[in-house]
């Protein structure tokens, strides 16, 4: 029954043997004496195609080379000439938080962005705590430093999460901005009366929030108006 | 011997190695989103089952008879440009449900060209800065006689679309021909208006829905000889009526006039052998606001229009005023981004607004008798369009005539209403599609 010719019953075309309904109107192709229709090869192939990715590999190499050889140089000038201090892994470090920071744009471009923010900030904490060492007082670290980047990584990585898993649009990106704002200056104000003070005593993050919080208000009221005109205009024909 | 020699030397040294974009191929690249490419397809299906080794062949031996096709696209500081491209490739791939994929400048070994094959079917996938469908055909179509040759079918020659590949390329099949004819004494303004918009629910990124029509051409020709019209005529007609019809089914705030964006192959008045872009855009149209149009109104419609401007004046003009913006010096000094910017800017808020829809009528393909006897049929696919709308491109072999529409939206109803017109007038219509629709 293979050289079986079915007609869309609604549009009068021609079907190809694999067609299991019109691609016109979407009626079933049904022959009741062969049930088994859409069984020919298909015009067309099954398997959809991957866009090509452009490959940086000539900027990947050259980034690194620049920052490898700048690392180098200032860690051998430092050891053979100036060598007072360890002053050249302030710069090594540098360098190495920009080759990280790179690598997602020019070396492995399809590395999570999440992985990506959290490697920034372990980037971004070895470097501190690098510093702490070279002034031999590392106190500051462990009290202000490692919390400030623990709450703006992890600010970063929600951020991150509610622009690309929540409906974005250009109302909803300003109020998750507003919001990170808000809630990262009551966190940095905590955490610098912890470590100066003590105990908490918020002051100026009060008025940064408040203001957050209005303009928050102020977007999420523009949204469910927008809400109410969608579902109107859906009953409107749409 | 020697002469022949010398002129082959001179002809090397005097081998550019950069081209300047033409006319048209300006534009395509500005368009370029990392969802969007200005990219055509043109398949050929022939007998036997394609064998991807000997077509690699095919490809590798045929290419560097097309400098302009294997090339890459570079920015300069003021326009693009193409540069001879000497990477490895293009390469055979084996085809895919989604074709005309955006095609980033940079991926693909920075080729503008891909060839796939499924089947019986060899295709080939260019990006319209390189040229138009007449050129993109001229290469297909000798890359599939190289692979026939290599079969074994030697008697296959080279006429029509089918170059000689021993062959050093003509100057003229990679001038820019536009400026050469560019020269009437006035350029007529450009006429616009808003045009009706089909609105459509996007498919998800990468997504190209084809419905293909395949159909008997004298049977097309004899319907449209009813209709006192020629096959475009005719067709372009059903189009505008499935299109009307669409904008009265559906929700409208007010009517707008329903117009089809058609390219016209310039080679047919301004000889030329060019490979590059030579077409010029034309907006047949009917406006129902002036009142209702039967079907043979609008035909004669298109008919009159096509009489009207379809001449070597009116196109001379047409391409005039399109060169007066690339000649003026002081566009000429602005930098490449803002070109770019402003160019995008015109052609999504004014040019793409102007037309309903795309179709484009390759007409008869001719092809050596020779190489008939292998040759099943041809497709063409204007590829993905710009908006949320659908582009018809037709073209015929022999007595197989191919109206192939590309969308990426998922409503087919100017499809649809498109079809039911032509089986309504007697047409027997085999209709083919990549569409996967699920039972719900």
């Amino acid at each position: 029954m293979r050289g079986n010719m079915s007609y869309c019953v609604n549009c009068g075309v021609e079907l190809s043997s694999s067609a299991k309904e019109c691609p016109l109107c979407n009626t079933p192709v049904i022959n009741p004496r062969d049930l088994a229709v859409g069984k020919g090869e298909p015009p067309f192939p099954r398997e959809k195609g991957q866009v090509e990715t452009v490959k940086r590999k000539d900027l990947g190499l050259l980034v690194s080379a620049v920052v490898l050889a700048t690392a180098v140089t200032c860690g051998l000038l430092n050891v053979l000439v100036f060598n007072t201090t360890a002053w050249s892994l302030a710069v090594i470090g540098v360098c190495v938080i920009l080759w990280v920071m790179l690598v997602p744009v020019v070396i492995y471009t399809r590395q999570s962005v999440y992985v990506s923010i959290l490697f920034d900030g372990v980037a971004i904490a070895i470097y501190l705590y690098m510093l702490a060492y070279m002034v031999h007082n590392d106190s500051w670290f462990w009290g202000l430093g490692l919390p400030i980047v623990l709450l703006i990584v992890a600010l970063a990585e929600i951020f991150t999460i509610c622009v690309r898993r929540l409906p974005k649009s250009f109302l909803t990106i300003a109020l998750y901005v507003f919001t990170a704002i808000g809630i990262g200056c009551v966190g940095l104000e905590i955490l610098i009366d912890l470590y100066v003070l003590g105990s908490i005593a918020i002051l100026w993050s009060a008025v940064v929030m408040t203001v957050c919080v209005i303009v928050d208000i102020t977007i999420i009221t523009v949204l469910s108006r927008r809400r109410l005109r969608n579902a109107v205009r859906r009953r409107l024909h749409f | 011997m020697a002469a022949a020699e010398k002129r082959l030397i001179k002809e090397k040294t005097e081998r550019r190695d950069w081209y300047k974009l033409d006319l048209s191929a300006i534009v395509y690249p500005t368009l370029q989103r990392r969802d969007f490419s200005s990219v055509y397809r043109l398949s050929v299906v022939l007998k036997e089952e394609i064998q991807p080794r000997v077509l690699q062949k095919a490809v590798d031996m045929a290419m560097p008879r097309f400098p302009t096709y294997k090339a890459a696209i570079r920015k300069g500081l003021f326009w693009r440009y193409l540069e001879p491209n000497n990477r490895p490739g293009p390469f055979v791939q084996t085809d895919v449900k989604n074709p005309c994929q955006p095609m980033h400048f940079k991926a693909n070994n920075r080729y503008l060209i891909r060839f796939y094959y499924y089947r019986n079917r060899i295709s080939l996938e260019a990006h319209h800065s390189l040229g138009d469908g007449t050129g993109g055909m001229c290469v297909l179509l000798t890359v599939t006689a190289v692979y026939l040759r290599l079969l074994g079918h030697t008697e296959v020659e080279n006429d029509g679309f089918v170059l000689d590949i021993e062959e050093i390329p003509h100057k003229e099949e990679l001038e820019d021909a536009y400026m050469r004819y560019a020269n009437a004494k006035v350029c007529p303004p450009r006429l616009g208006e808003k045009a009706y918009r089909v609105r459509g629910t996007k498919e998800p990124f990468y997504t190209l829905n084809i419905i293909a029509g395949i159909m008997s051409t004298s049977q097309v020709l004899s319907v449209a000889k009813r209709y006192h019209a020629t096959i475009t005529e005719y067709l372009n007609a059903v189009l505008l009526y499935a299109l009307m019809m669409k904008q009265e089914e559906d929700w409208h705030f007010r009517l707008r006039p329903v117009k089809i964006a058609m390219p016209v192959n310039l080679r047919r008045f301004f000889p030329s052998k060019t490979l590059r872009n030579f077409i010029t855009m034309i907006y047949p149209g009917v406006d129902p606001r002036l009142g209702e149009y039967t079907f043979e109104e609008i035909v004669e419609e298109v008919h009159n229009y096509m009489r009207l401007y379809v001449n070597e004046k009116h196109l001379r003009g047409d391409i005039t005023t399109n060169a007066a913006t690339q000649r003026n010096p002081l566009i000429r000094v602005v930098p490449l981004f803002i070109k770019d910017f402003v160019v995008r800017q015109f052609y999504t808020k004014v040019q793409d607004k102007n037309s309903s829809a795309g179709l484009t009528n390759m007409g008869a393909l001719k092809v050596p008798e020779s190489m008939k006897p292998y040759i099943e049929r041809c497709d063409i696919y204007m590829g993905q369009p710009f908006s949320t709308r659908t582009n018809c491109a037709i073209i015929s072999y022999e007595d197989t005539l191919t109206i192939n529409f590309a969308s990426s939206i998922i409503e087919a109803d100017v499809e649809r209403n498109f079809f039911r017109k032509l089986v309504q007038d007697g047409i027997h219509v085999k209709i083919e599609s990549n569409r996967e629709m699920t039972a719900e």
